[in-house]
């Protein structure tokens, strides 16, 4: 096999000694040194993602070591690199000599403000340090999972790669990270790549530049981490070298596989608690109200011919092969002409029941019965929460609305000069959204994780403070199944560790 | 990357394979293009709702799917409105948190301070956003044919986002493939010569020793494009598609939409002297980036060929060390060292400092200051003795 000369990083030849910091002499526990002083030192080199180990003694059985494979393309050893720890513990035992990968550069001590914490918080982080600093903590959104993580990051006094899902939140930890730590704080994403100690990025930039971001971090710590466990971008998480990680979430993936997958990522579940263990005390205490609406004759009609198209088809399918997912349901009808109208049916239904006519009804009520409170609407796609918008003059907060009118909308909300917003998906997950007290929610796509991030957006307690969530839930129709299931993300979980 | 429902391929055994558009498809492709250019000006949404529906003519559900996709990257042009949107917004929300009045009455009562009509502020209102946008005309008119080949390559470049590793056996252009898989951090290793090809390249990356992976597909459909100036190709990619390991083939001839050419020369410096060669020696042909040499356990790509053209074994590689640096200059050096070639002649550029011990003992020396001259190489090799 020939190496073209044009690719000089292969690591042949390609020694690049600035990169490498120390030379481990590991003390020896009652056996000779490996190597020679003269012999050639084994080298461990950050390779986009990965750890390239050169020149190894020849009695290191590498192929014993853990995530080490031969990798004939290079003629060398490689691990991923979040295998790196386990890696450099195991040459370190067996008394094996080699350079290290550049140690990240730490974050300046004297720039950090303290970070006060709950004593939920405090119990999560012991928890999250017992388990050796490797875990996922599950805690209801509005509970203060960004201040349970700048904390992580000051005690543990490591530098920091932050991941959250979205634009938004990119901001919004870079914000808030500056208020407790005077130095810079970096930024991947939204067309900016600044690298500092403490850096934020997007899963998509972490998922595109961990290949030169995954050797400059102690800690990981993963915001909203039940978007990993199943998805493609999990290769994001073994890109890195960081020992220490640290998941927030407020939704914990249920799902055997994901869980798994995640515990392998990022560590297990070390601390949870759902938004009925902090109700009424670190969090507002909560109204739900569910109002069951009717259709009018004319969209009962069009909905019972468009799910009969949509059910014969369904029905087939599932007498075939009770156990497929949903997934696989659009997989195979997307393949037939008849399968393609089920699917067309299924999605003007999903467009019918998004904003009924009874729905439209019962929100002028609502709206008009909470003018002067804080109102957070929530529709099942941006269709109904433009129409919402253009009826009732409320602004919509959507993907389509800039970075910088959002946060003027969202301090316009905070000031109370705006009271009432409308969304489909951006006020879901993760965003900072001031202090509501009325949730509506018109329709919902998601299912329990969602309807657990909507509801918690009202759960920020106050003096005297009640939240009120009013579900509109349109009878015999899809819906009610669909509004039950969701409902089950509020129950009582585990008050453990507190 | 395109989602799989719009994928138009089949799998046969271990094989999947793309359906390309052909001239059977040209037209309900004219008749796509037809309705896109009608709606240009008009809001985005309407075009939308407009291509939800069937076309006049037959049109394969899929194929359609992607060529609509194909079209919508054209990015529509934001639309006109008597009042910025975000300022209508900001006055019209605020307004209507601020009173009790009716919807009806909040508008009337922005829209006469603005000076403007109850309409014309409904319309700005949500005038910026993308189905309110107004549809675009390319820049160049497209034609039905390169509508299918966009299509084309579109597909390919969806199902090697799909791939792990790419395997492709090439003549001509090999140093552009090479250079691409550097530029995008893939692991380029070069098997056994085939054939007539030039050289069997292996392509994936890093991680893909440990996964399956989707994270090089991206980089590995850029080559695509550039597979076009490839004289002949063959490439199979293995992909990971349905959940099943499958083999993608492409070859020279596949209707796939080319990149522009690549650049013919790196610098001027080359340009100059093929041009003063070429005038000079009409007897000569100088063949730009010939085949790679091996040296050692790596390849290396020679700037130009000399050939005499009554006698082709007269046949000199020629390199020009130009703007280099240092570390390059040795490394380059040192692989020609390597080679053991008694056909070559580097071109070197005086302020490289290069020291005589550092340059092949077999390899012709010509020092040059600002431009390579053309009258001395080919004085070198009229008389310089050839070993072929």
């Amino acid at each position: 096999m020939v190496v073209p000369e044009a690719y000089p990083s292969l690591g042949i030849g390609s020694d690049r000694p600035s990169q490498y910091q120390k030379v481990w002499r590991a003390a020896m526990k009652g056996g000779a040194r490996q190597n020679s002083d003269h012999a050639p030192i084994m080298k461990l080199r950050f390779d986009r993602g990965t750890i390239l180990l050169t020149d190894p003694s020849k009695d290191l059985k590498l192929a014993e070591a853990p995530g080490v494979l031969w990798d004939p393309r290079v003629n060398a050893h490689r691990a991923p690199a979040s295998r790196y720890p386990a890696l450099k513990r195991w040459l370190l035992e067996r008394g094996a000599r080699f350079e290290d990968i550049t140690t990240p550069p730490r974050p300046m001590q004297e720039a950090w403000s303290d970070v006060d914490l709950r004593s939920y918080q405090e119990a999560a982080l012991s928890a999250w340090e017992l388990g050796h600093r490797r875990g996922v903590v599950a805690l209801p959104t509005g509970s203060g999972k960004t201040r349970l993580a700048l904390a992580a990051m000051h005690r543990t006094r490591l530098s920091a790669l932050c991941l959250v899902p979205t634009r938004v939140l990119l901001d919004q930890w870079v914000r808030e990270i500056s208020r407790v730590y005077r130095g810079a704080v970096g930024c991947y994403g939204d067309g900016v790549r600044q690298r500092a100690p403490l850096t934020v990025a997007t899963f998509e930039s972490a998922y595109r530049h961990m290949d030169q971001l995954g050797d400059r971090f102690d800690l990981l710590i993963v915001d909203e981490v039940h978007h990993f466990g199943s998805g493609l971008r999990d290769e994001a998480l073994e890109m890195i070298v960081a020992e220490a990680r640290l998941g927030l979430t407020a939704t914990p993936p249920r799902d055997a596989g994901a869980v798994a997958r995640l515990a392998e990522l990022m560590g297990p579940t070390v601390f949870e608690l759902a938004v009925a263990d902090l109700a009424g005390g670190f969090l507002a205490s909560l109204d739900a109200i569910t109002l069951y609406l009717d259709l009018t004759p004319a969209e009962r009609s069009a909905y019972v011919s468009l799910a009969t198209v949509f059910n014969g088809v369904y029905a087939d399918f599932r007498r075939i092969a009770p156990d497929v997912s949903w997934a696989d349901f659009n997989h195979h009808a997307a393949r037939t002409a008849e399968g393609r109208r089920a699917l067309s049916s299924w999605r003007q239904m999903r467009r019918l029941l998004a904003l009924t006519h009874a729905k439209r009804r019962a929100l002028e009520a609502l709206l008009g019965r909470h003018r002067c409170s804080r109102v957070l609407i929530f529709t099942a796609d941006n269709e109904a929460a433009y129409a919402i918008a253009r009826e009732h003059l409320v602004m919509p907060l959507t993907c389509d609305i800039g970075r910088q009118e959002r946060d003027d909308v969202l301090e316009r909300f905070r000031r109370g000069d705006i009271r009432t917003l409308v969304s489909a998906r951006v006020l879901n997950e993760g965003l900072d959204v001031p202090d509501a007290d009325i949730a509506v929610i018109v329709g919902g796509a998601l299912g329990e994780r969602e309807h657990v991030q909507r509801v918690g957006r009202l759960l920020r307690p106050s003096e005297g403070k009640r939240a009120v969530v009013y579900e509109l839930v349109t009878r015999n129709t899809i819906e009610v199944g669909q509004a039950r299931r969701r409902r089950q993300g509020l129950v009582v979980r585990r008050s453990a560790q507190l | 990357m395109l989602s799989d429902d719009l994928l138009s391929c089949s799998v046969a055994g271990a094989l999947v394979v793309p359906h390309f558009l052909k001239e059977h498809d040209h037209p309900w492709l004219r008749a796509l293009l037809e309705e896109h250019e009608r709606f240009i000006g008009r809001p985005q949404r309407e075009l939308e709702a407009r291509l939800r529906e069937p076309l006049p003519c037959q049109s394969p559900p899929r194929k359609l799917r992607l060529a609509i996709q194909v079209l919508s990257r054209f990015r529509p042009s934001p639309r006109k409105t008597a009042v910025p949107p975000r300022r209508a917004r900001a006055l019209v929300f605020g307004e209507a948190a601020r009173t009790l009045a009716l919807p009806h009455n909040v508008l009337s009562a922005v829209a006469a301070s603005l000076g403007v009509t109850h309409e014309d502020l409904q319309d700005s209102l949500f005038g910026d956003l993308p189905g309110e946008r107004l549809v675009g005309a390319p820049a160049q008119p497209f034609s039905t044919t390169e509508l299918a080949l966009r299509s084309n390559l579109a597909l390919v470049q969806a199902l090697l986002c799909r791939a792990t590793v790419v395997r492709i056996e090439v003549e001509g252009n090999t140093r552009t493939l090479v250079r691409h898989a550097k530029w995008r951090g893939l692991i380029c290793t070069v098997a056994e010569r085939s054939g007539a090809a030039d050289a069997t390249l292996e392509l994936s990356g890093p991680f893909v020793l440990f996964r399956h992976t989707r994270l090089y597909g991206r980089a590995l459909g850029e080559l695509v494009p550039l597979l076009a100036w490839c004289p002949r190709f063959r490439l199979r990619a293995e992909c990971v598609f349905q959940g099943r390991r499958l083999s993608l083939q492409l070859g020279t001839g596949d209707p796939i939409f080319p990149a522009s050419a690549p650049r013919r020369y790196d610098s001027r410096l080359e340009e100059r002297f093929a041009r003063e060669f070429r005038r000079l020696a009409p007897a000569w042909d100088v063949i730009r980036e010939p085949e790679p040499i091996t040296a050692g356990d790596t390849l290396v790509f020679p700037d130009f060929a000399l050939r005499h053209r009554s006698d082709p074994a007269r046949k000199w590689l020629l390199e020009i060390v130009g703007f280099w640096t240092p570390d390059y200059v040795a490394r380059k050096l040192a692989l020609y060292r390597g080679a053991h070639l008694s056909n070559l002649i580097l071109c070197i550029d005086e302020d490289r400092n290069c020291a005589e011990a550092d340059l092949p003992p077999e390899a012709l020396v010509v020092w040059f200051r600002r431009q390579v001259d053309a009258v001395t190489v080919l004085r070198m090799v009229e008389t310089a003795h050839c070993p072929g």
